[in-house]
């Protein structure tokens, strides 16, 4: 009995010698095994967590909005770049067209100036809330909107639409419906998120009448006063 | 003793064989049998990724040719008396319109997704959406903000708000997910009011109880906004 100990004590060293790197090896080989398995199980569940809640037709829908914006940004970039190549003449004739210019596209962007051009018209009798109406003007925004106004109130970003008692307030005046909600700016875009928008609302039954009409030449009248800053400088 | 030897070795072998083939499988079924959805999905995300490469190179370029007709102008404006009057107004006009740097008193509003509910799989409630976004820089207006920038994007008068499930995307620009960082420069006293109010921002503050969704904000006396970086012109709305 006590020769097995003896036995397996006898050459200690060979035993160790002979095992080790093998061992080692195999231990290496697990090691790497493990490591290269780990890794691709992480970079896997990584793509697939960062796409969570990215299905393919969110993404291509954020493709199809990517290009347009890229659109609208190259041609904005082509038309201050010929902007710039005329400056460079170092004509103020040239400089004070296009500061007059630029004057005219921002007093329409900030809805200081009456406005005409292609539209909307939509129109709805329902008792909407300030939410709905914030998210009528975001929509029409996002379908391409220049110029909007809520009941012939201008609406500019930064036009506040609240609650007020029973009613609700445009820019601190009172506004009731039924509403009538006009926009300039893409024909095609605004008709169909019109359409979209008063389809979705004739759905509920709070709303009495939901329509819209598409205008070739819609004028918007109504302006807003510029508010001078009081806290921020440039 | 070296034919059991040889039989440890294919035994181990076998095991191994059978192992590693079970491992396999086991990892094809939970990962890789999405694997050509994934492939698609994957695509369709190097193309978004491409289409926002090329979005903020624009952003640049736009940024870049502004800074350059300001000093072309500025240069002119010292030539001519009638050249500065006008550069003068349209400075103005460029301050409100977002499309210049804005400094002053505000808030900073963190915005964060919160925890999926256990009993609601599927829902999505516990995300940040464009809506909440949207909600919140109309209450900033409403509390006296001159200006306002999400996540380092000046909101300006053509701003709007749009997304998918998680995402934000304003204006022409690529989209943002939490966290949101919405910076306002104006009356800081009545922002910090608005957003005490817990009437205000009534779905968002559910949901911050609900699952958890941050909102936190923070007064400070001297904050900056950037300048716009997207297109700041019309095309089909014309002065009367």
């Amino acid at each position: 009995m006590r020769t097995r100990p003896n036995q397996s004590g006898l050459h200690p060293t060979k035993s160790a010698t002979s095992r080790g790197p093998r061992a080692y090896g195999i231990g290496l080989l697990i090691g790497v095994l493990a490591f290269v398995a780990v890794v691709q199980v992480r970079s896997q569940a990584e793509v697939v967590r960062s796409l969570e809640g990215q299905d393919s037709t969110a993404l291509a829908f954020l493709i199809d909005d990517l290009h347009r914006a890229n659109d609208a940004l190259a041609s904005d970039a082509a038309m201050l770049g010929t902007r710039r190549d005329a400056l460079r003449g170092g004509s103020n004739q040239e400089a004070d067209a296009q500061l007059n210019a630029e004057a005219g596209q921002l007093r329409v962007i900030e809805g200081l100036v009456a406005v005409h051009g292609p539209g909307v018209v939509i129109t709805v009798d329902a008792p909407l809330t300030p939410l709905d109406l914030q998210d009528a003007v975001n929509t029409l925004r996002v379908a391409g909107a220049e110029a909007m106004s809520v009941n012939d109130h201008r609406i500019v970003t930064g036009s506040v639409i609240r609650l007020a008692g029973d009613g609700i307030t445009v820019d601190g005046t009172a506004a009731r419906g039924p509403w009538s909600l006009s926009a300039i700016g893409e024909p095609t875009r605004l008709a169909g998120a019109a359409d979209q928008m008063t389809r979705s609302l004739r759905d509920d039954p709070r709303v009495r009448h939901a329509d819209y009409r598409s205008e070739s030449d819609l004028a918007i009248r109504s302006t807003v006063v510029q508010r001078p800053f009081v806290y921020g400088s440039a | 003793m070296t034919v059991r030897r040889t039989g440890a070795y294919v035994l181990v072998a076998v095991t191994a064989l059978a192992f590693g083939f079970l491992l396999a499988t086991q990892i094809r079924t939970q990962l890789l049998v999405p694997g050509n959805q994934v492939a698609r999905t994957q695509a369709l995300v190097r193309t978004v990724q491409d289409l926002e490469k090329v979005n903020s190179d624009y952003r640049s370029q736009i940024a870049g040719l502004r800074g350059e007709i300001d000093n072309l102008e500025g240069q002119a404006a010292q030539r001519s008396d009638a050249t500065r009057r006008l550069q003068d107004e349209v400075a103005g006009l460029r301050a409100h319109a977002g499309a210049t740097t804005l400094r002053g008193p505000g808030v900073t509003v963190d915005l964060g997704n919160g925890r999926p509910g256990p009993d609601q799989p599927g829902k999505t409630s516990y995300l940040v959406n464009f809506e909440d976004v949207q909600d919140l820089v109309n209450l900033l207006f409403e509390g006296g903000a001159e200006g306002i920038a999400v996540n380092g994007h000046r909101i300006s008068p053509l701003s709007s708000f749009s997304g998918s499930t998680g995402t934000v995307v304003i204006d022409q620009g690529n989209p943002l997910s939490s966290p949101f960082q919405v910076v306002a420069v104006g009356n800081r006293n009545q922002m910090e009011q608005q957003l005490s109010d817990p009437s205000t921002l009534g779905d968002l503050r559910n949901r911050q109880h609900q699952f958890g969704l941050a909102l936190d904000f923070r007064g400070s006396p001297d904050l900056t906004l950037p300048a716009a970086d997207s297109a700041l012109s019309t095309s089909f709305a014309h002065p009367s």
